[in-house]
């Protein structure tokens, strides 16, 4: 079963063609390390108010006594600090010119995902003001949004012109102090999206940070922050399908999500960031913190996410189900392989009374490739009648590749009624004879079987992705078999 | 890091040292080993992930407890003592052995007339021989956390017996091994069984109080089953309110051998029982299940590691419980599955009712899988009685209090099913049924 090998591979080969991407932006680059003085030199760069830099300082004197967490199983090797950049502007002249330039290998995959011409474009890195006509798009987009009464905007803006709307939300869902690359993404955060959807309005359109220009070059230290207010409700797409490819290595974002009463927020994934060679050099180190607060009564919190890239994907997007009746769902999907390694899963910490969660997550570890899942549910004593459902089924495909599952079950209310259920095995010979015989070739018949293990978290992701990431778990395997 | 409780086991060790058993021989360089490892290390507490929800470092602190004497005179138990599990088993025809704050005691045992190639002794009595040798000196594979508290008993075990059964014989009777505590005090006890080539053995296991509050049992037991043999185990753990029981049993697998080891917590102030069963030869089989009733206070950890590290073979986890008052209970169960152990089956699986407010369970049962063609399955469930049974008992005029009870023993008697002896079950099932109101066992001779 060489079938998911083949994928990535592919995929890594493709990356491994480095032109069309620059790699000469010394200028604008912040001093190496990091110091007081690289925090400052970032705010200051970003033309931060008084406040956001002491925010920023205060993580960074936290930052500098806490202790790389340790308890997740990935390893990889000591990551210096203090050798690494922490702060670099994009440059608009540095792409290639057109899609003629651009490797055509890396092509030939977006035209499997079936990405459109332009978009192909702008994953490939052509300089999007020369050819792409986004201004048009992005113009109706954003009157659209203003109509509405949305505010979406790169969160260094909200900074300046929603100060009130910041300095309440942000770090009230992680605070400063959570964790070792929280307090890191709190002290050096680049740039992120900001969402403030008004009582009572259903956001008009999928919000997607594939429309904010200015996301190029910002992906390292994201931030991203979502709030909801009463009776709203909003989709957010985050990432794309198509394989990204990043200068940093280490990627540590945090994104924080707040519904009010009867609010909804829907965040969905696709994660396809650079998994290092076959030997599992170079590679993205994505630490995420990801969490979302059911702060009103009836409010809901759904994440979906696809992980494919990234050579270490540490994350666990969570629920902190607080208002009575909230509802906080994690569906996943992780495929990795090569040498790539995924710890991922959700916290679901039931709060309020009535509250419910519900987990599905699907592991396909292929290659010689690691996969967790490490997820806790967490009823408190005062937690009435919470039910929660979870399923974390995992699939091996190859004598390398490992699977583990790592579930916290804490109960503390006997009115709650908890299910938890995991398996492993791996693609059946009968499904594949079954398949096979009614002329379905072996490595179609492996993909189908992938999809339909995936099939309940696939439903979960909006239209426009479903169908992408679809392909994606289908290109992931080819060549897996034979 | 100093950790004071440690060190007073240490200076336990220091004083006892030239009277503990193999003082003069090889074992005394293994217990200098372990002493410098505890003192390393210290005692296990809540930062170590495999000590979550356990602080046995915490709990002996607080406990302070000091070394149990040696028992003067005779063993009296309450009846409030042979209402519980130490009555348990007595009406089975069995070999007997009886230790008393941690030491044997040969009036109450009786281990005479054993069939032809079945040495049951102090374990004492046998250090020079090889297999005792090797099981004492066993390491396993993967160090757990878990494990280190072995280290303890390693340095102070005092007394225990040691079973070994030759190639192809089968033991007629079961092997009955009772732990009372009769004095306050803490006790280091270590059982080793060693099976051959198709032997067959059943032990059985009870813990229970024999006047003593306020005690601590340590025990660890070695198990080594060789090709095609078969080891039935049944532990019955009905301690006092106060006690803390470590029970440890660690158990290598060879080939097509099988070991079907049931635990039943019935009593108990804080315990922790940790099962380590390693693979040797392929296509074992591994049952390790249990049953547990918990009130008042009561803290029980259940801990058990099942390593698959060769190809075919079978293991099979099912732990289910009950918790009332402010009891907590708790289950960390880990299947492992090494490269190249294929066609391994792991099942594993908990389940749990809360009966009160205040009672808690944490449950983590994992899965750590590096080979494909593997059927690996756990799961978990926590709830409390199910409102429509029990309206339906209510129904048919059967008072509240009966009808809990009935659906509760329905709920463990699935677990009690596992329990591999015939007559021993029944027993279990009936302490189980007079566990709401503990007086219907009749309090005939006990022992």
């Amino acid at each position: 079963m060489a079938a998911v090998k083949e994928t990535v591979e592919t995929v890594g080969e493709v990356e491994k063609y480095k032109y069309g991407f620059s790699t000469e932006i010394e200028s604008e680059k912040a001093p190496i390390g990091l110091t007081e003085d690289t925090v400052r030199y970032i705010s200051a760069k970003k033309n931060e108010p008084e406040w956001m830099l002491e925010w920023r300082l205060e993580a960074f004197r936290r930052w500098k006594n806490m202790e790389e967490p340790t308890w997740a199983k990935v390893f990889y090797p000591t990551m210096d600090y203090q050798n690494a950049y922490y702060y670099s502007a994009p440059k608009q002249t540095a792409g290639p010119e057109s899609l003629d330039e651009v490797d055509p290998k890396l092509l030939e995959t977006y035209e499997k995902l079936g990405i459109p011409l332009e978009e192909q474009k702008m994953l490939a890195g052509v300089a999007v003001d020369a050819v792409f006509d986004s201004v048009s798009v992005v113009t109706t987009f954003k009157e659209k949004l203003k109509e509405a009464g949305v505010i979406f905007c790169p969160i260094s803006e909200a900074i300046r012109d929603y100060p009130d709307l910041v300095k309440k939300y942000l770090g009230s869902v992680v605070p400063v102090t959570d964790n070792f690359f929280a307090t890191l993404n709190s002290a050096v955060f680049s740039d992120g999206s900001f969402v403030y959807i008004p009582k009572g309005v259903r956001c008009p359109m999928e919000l997607s940070t594939y429309f904010r220009i200015n996301e190029k070059q910002t992906g390292q230290f994201e931030r991203t922050l979502i709030i909801a207010e009463e009776g709203s409700y909003v989709s957010y797409l985050e990432g794309c399908t198509a394989p990204q490819r990043d200068e940093n290595q280490l990627h540590a974002a945090v994104v924080e999500l707040v519904t009010m009463d009867d609010a909804e927020i829907k965040y969905s994934t696709v994660q396809n960031w650079y998994p290092g060679d076959e030997n599992g050099k170079g590679g993205i180190y994505n630490f995420v913190t990801k969490r979302g607060d059911c702060r009103g009564k009836n409010s809901k919190i759904s994440w979906t996410q696809v992980e494919t890239g990234s050579a270490i994907t540490w994350k666990y997007p969570s629920c902190i189900l607080r208002g009575d009746n909230s509802r906080g769902e994690f569906y996943s999907i992780a495929i990795s392989n090569t040498k790539q390694q995924v710890d991922s899963g959700t916290k679901m910490i039931h709060l309020g009374k009535n509250t419910s969660s519900r987990i599905v997550s699907k592991g396909i570890s292929a290659g010689g490739s690691s996969n967790t899942y490490r997820g806790l549910v967490s009823v408190h004593k005062k937690a009435e009648n919470v039910r929660n459902f979870t399923q974390c089924d995992s699939l091996l495909i190859g004598d390398k590749c490992s699977a583990h599952t790592v579930p916290y079950i804490e109960a503390k209310n006997p009115t709650a009624i908890l299910e938890h259920e995991a398996t492993t095995s791996k693609i059946s010979d009968e499904q594949l004879f079954y398949c096979m015989q009614r002329g379905v070739p072996e490595e179609e018949a492996v993909a189908l079987i992938v999809n339909g293990f995936c099939r309940d978290v696939l439903q979960q992701l909006p239209m426009e992705f479903a169908v992408e990431a679809q392909k994606l778990v289908g290109i992931s395997l080819e060549g897996s078999v034979g | 890091m100093t950790d004071a409780t440690a060190q007073s086991f240490i200076d336990t060790f220091e004083r006892e040292r030239a009277s503990l058993p193999g003082a003069d021989g090889w074992l005394a360089a293994r217990r200098e080993a372990a002493v410098r490892e505890l003192a390393d290390a210290g005692l296990p507490h809540r930062r170590l992930e495999d000590w979550k929800y356990t602080d046995l470092r915490d709990v002996l602190e607080k406990a302070a407890f000091t070394p149990a004497p040696v028992h003067q005179g005779a063993v009296f138990l309450s009846e409030e003592d042979t209402r519980n599990g130490a009555a348990l088993f007595h009406a089975i025809d069995r070999y007997k052995i009886v230790f008393v704050n941690g030491r044997l005691n040969r009036a109450l045992s009786d281990m005479e007339d054993l069939p032809e190639g079945v040495v049951l002794k102090p374990f004492a009595d046998v250090l020079g021989e090889a297999w005792t040798k090797a099981l004492i000196e066993r390491r396993f594979e993967i160090n757990w956390q878990a494990q280190s508290v072995s280290a303890l008993n390693m340095a102070l075990m005092a007394d225990g017996v040691a079973l070994h059964v030759e190639e192809g014989v089968t033991l007629d009777k079961p092997v009955h091994l009772i732990f009372l505590a009769a004095d306050d005090g803490a006790s280091h006890m270590r059982t080793l069984v060693r099976l051959e080539k198709q032997a067959q053995a059943t032990v059985f296991e009870t813990h229970a109080s024999a006047g003593a509050a306020h005690y601590f049992v340590d025990l660890v037991t070695e198990v080594s089953l060789g090709v095609g043999a078969t080891l039935n185990h049944i532990k019955l753990q009905d301690e006092a309110e106060d006690a803390v029981h470590l029970a440890t049993m660690r158990a290598a697998l060879a080939d097509e051998a099988k070991l079907d080891s049931f635990t039943m917590i019935a009593g108990g102030g804080v315990s922790r029982g940790q099962t380590f069963v390693e693979f040797e030869g392929r296509a074992a089989e591994a049952h390790v299940n249990g049953a547990y009733a918990l009130r008042g206070k009561q803290h029980a950890d259940q801990f058990c590691v099942v390593d698959h590290a060769v190809p075919e073979c079978n293991s099979h986890t099912h732990f289910k419980g009950v918790l009332d008052d402010e009891s907590q209970g708790i289950f960390q169960g880990k299947v492992v599955v090494r490269p190249d152990a294929q066609q391994t089956d792991g099942r594993q699986m908990t389940n749990a009712l809360l009966l009160s407010r205040d009672a808690s369970i944490n449950a983590k049962p994992e899965l750590e899988i590096y080979a494909d063609d593997v059927q690996c399955a756990h799961g978990s469930t926590i709830g409390e009685l199910d409102k429509d049974a029990l309206f339906y008992l209510r129904s048919r005029g059967i008072d509240e209090m009966t009808a809990r009870q009935l659906l509760i023993s329905a709920f463990l008697d699935e677990a009690l099913d596992y329990a591999p002896h015939e007559e021993a079950r029944a027993e279990l099932k009936a302490l189980v049924a007079g566990w709401f109101e503990a007086g219907n066992l009749s309090a005939e001779d006990i022992l």
